[in-house]
């Protein structure tokens, strides 16, 4: 059966595995998919299935619907292309890609609005923060003494060392256990200290890319990153 | 008790060996390293290891921070960078791991320990005059402060009605109502004049200190530089001891 995997900004809120003929797409509540969102409209497509093929149908949308980044206005999709709705992506594939799970009576996942909304205002509110504090900023989410912290340095420590610029907590924790260092126009995190300490989205990683709404871990402590220029 | 402390070892691993031999034979339990490791010579790796190994407390100097890629070369001069560049590209993952461990300043009994000023660890600042030590006896409580950086052995003390005065003494005993401010020289790359590896020792007992030179095979050393391709300047340095 096919699949619909819905993220907003990168990040999946719900996976669709329905048996419907035809999934409707929009910001009300009367729709199948439900965006909850500016830039979205409020009918503002529809994905029909046929036998072998699935093909989205763009209504006349103000901001319009693209696959794999072009501007349609009906297109046959293939597995794995990728439908943008405003900041929404909506993924593709012909088959389910996983056990499905808490799936509604007719085969349809229940979208949680809930969640959507929940993202939708802390996307906001992190937007207010970077304007607020002008740059790439770390929040302190647990076993920090920060609630908000500007990466205003090229190179900014993390660590158990009392020098270091943020200070982590955790057992068997090196003094200067990483670094988030600029580079050109990225931002990317260096594990320093013993092995295994630091985690971006719950991966040990040795050097890394930041992402807007990276998890980092170093020991027990929790950061968020948030990128300053989006 | 005696106490050994050794600074800007600078990846010279026979000098430091030479004078962890010299230490044992003067019967010193304890070793502190007073920062830079790394920088200048070809054996960075070997020299961290060898200070996790045998010393108690170990600090960061500007040459361990930079080498960690924690701060810009820019105010390295030429050959510095040069050398720095070579160290990044040969540094391994596992040294860089131990100095992630290293300390900023620490302190001990009546002792302070800093790579280069009490004031302000992380700017690197040299204490080359009385007027610029004379600036740094309120950053520490304790009585003497032990510093590296300048590779310049030399000995600055304020009296109670803060007369500084400065001096190059191979010996020292500590007076009642002092505070010192002390270089311990360079192991690897002094620059005094006299090529020998210079360390000292602290009598934490009889409240005194003594510098110790010691002979080691530079000839080596500057043969293993030249294969490194280390800069010629930093090769024939070691040997003049400028």
């Amino acid at each position: 059966m096919p699949e619909i995997v819905v993220k907003y900004e990168d990040k999946i809120i719900e996976r669709v595995v329905s048996e419907k003929k035809r999934l409707t797409v929009g910001r009300t509540s009367d729709n199948d998919i439900v965006l909850d969102n500016r830039g979205v409209s409020r009918k503002h497509a529809q994905i029909e299935f046929n036998d072998n093929a699935a093909v989205i149908i763009d209504n006349e949308s103000l901001n319009g619907t693209f696959v794999n980044n072009r501007r349609v206005t009906e297109e046959i999709l293939r597995d794995g292309d990728t439908i943008t709705i405003g900041k929404f992506s909506l993924e593709y594939y012909t088959e389910t890609r996983r056990p499905e799970t808490g799936s509604g009576l007719d085969g349809t996942m229940v979208l949680n609005t809930k969640k959507q909304k929940e993202l939708v205002a802390r996307d906001r509110s992190e937007k207010e923060i970077v304007k607020r504090m002008g740059g790439n900023v770390l929040m302190g989410e647990d076993n920090t003494d920060f609630s908000e912290f500007r990466l205003d340095r090229d190179v900014t420590t993390i660590g158990k060392a009392k020098f270091v610029h943020v200070h982590a907590k955790g057992f068997l924790l090196s003094g200067i256990q990483a670094k988030i260092v600029k580079e050109n126009d990225q931002t990317a995190i260096i594990n320093l200290g013993r092995k295994g300490k630091t985690r971006v989205n719950g991966e040990e990683i040795d050097r890394q890319v930041l992402k807007n709404g990276d998890i980092i871990q170093v020991g027990k402590s929790v950061y968020r990153f948030l990128e300053g220029n989006r | 008790m005696k106490i050994a402390l050794v600074s800007d070892i600078h990846a010279n691993l026979e000098a430091l060996q030479s004078v962890l031999k010299d230490i044992a034979k003067e019967g010193a339990e304890t070793v502190h390293f007073l920062g830079d490791a790394v920088g200048y010579g070809c054996s960075p790796n070997e020299c961290v290891a060898l200070l996790k190994k045998m010393c108690d407390i170990r600090l960061l100097g500007n040459h361990d921070y930079a080498a960690m890629g924690l701060e810009a070369t820019t105010s390295f001069n030429q050959v510095a960078q040069t050398s720095m560049e070579w160290t990044l590209a040969n540094l391994s993952r596992k040294t860089v791991s131990l100095l992630a461990d290293f300390e900023m300043q620490a302190s001990f009994e009546d002792y302070h320990l800093v790579h280069a000023s009490p004031d302000y660890p992380e700017d690197w600042n040299y204490i080359l005059n009385q007027e610029q030590a004379a600036e740094q006896f309120e950053h520490f409580k304790e009585k003497v402060c032990f510093v590296g950086h300048s590779h310049l052995p030399m000995i600055f003390s304020v009296d109670g009605d803060g007369q500084v005065e400065s001096a190059v003494k191979s010996e020292l005993a500590f007076e009642e109502n002092k505070k010192y401010i002390v270089n311990v020289g360079s192991v690897g790359q002094p620059r005094d004049n006299d090529a020998r590896a210079c360390y000292v020792i602290l009598d934490t007992v009889e409240k005194c200190l003594r510098y110790r030179r010691v002979e080691y095979d530079i000839t080596a050393v500057q043969k293993k530089m030249r294969q490194a391709m280390l800069p010629d300047f930093l090769v024939e340095r070691i040997a003049v001891g400028r």
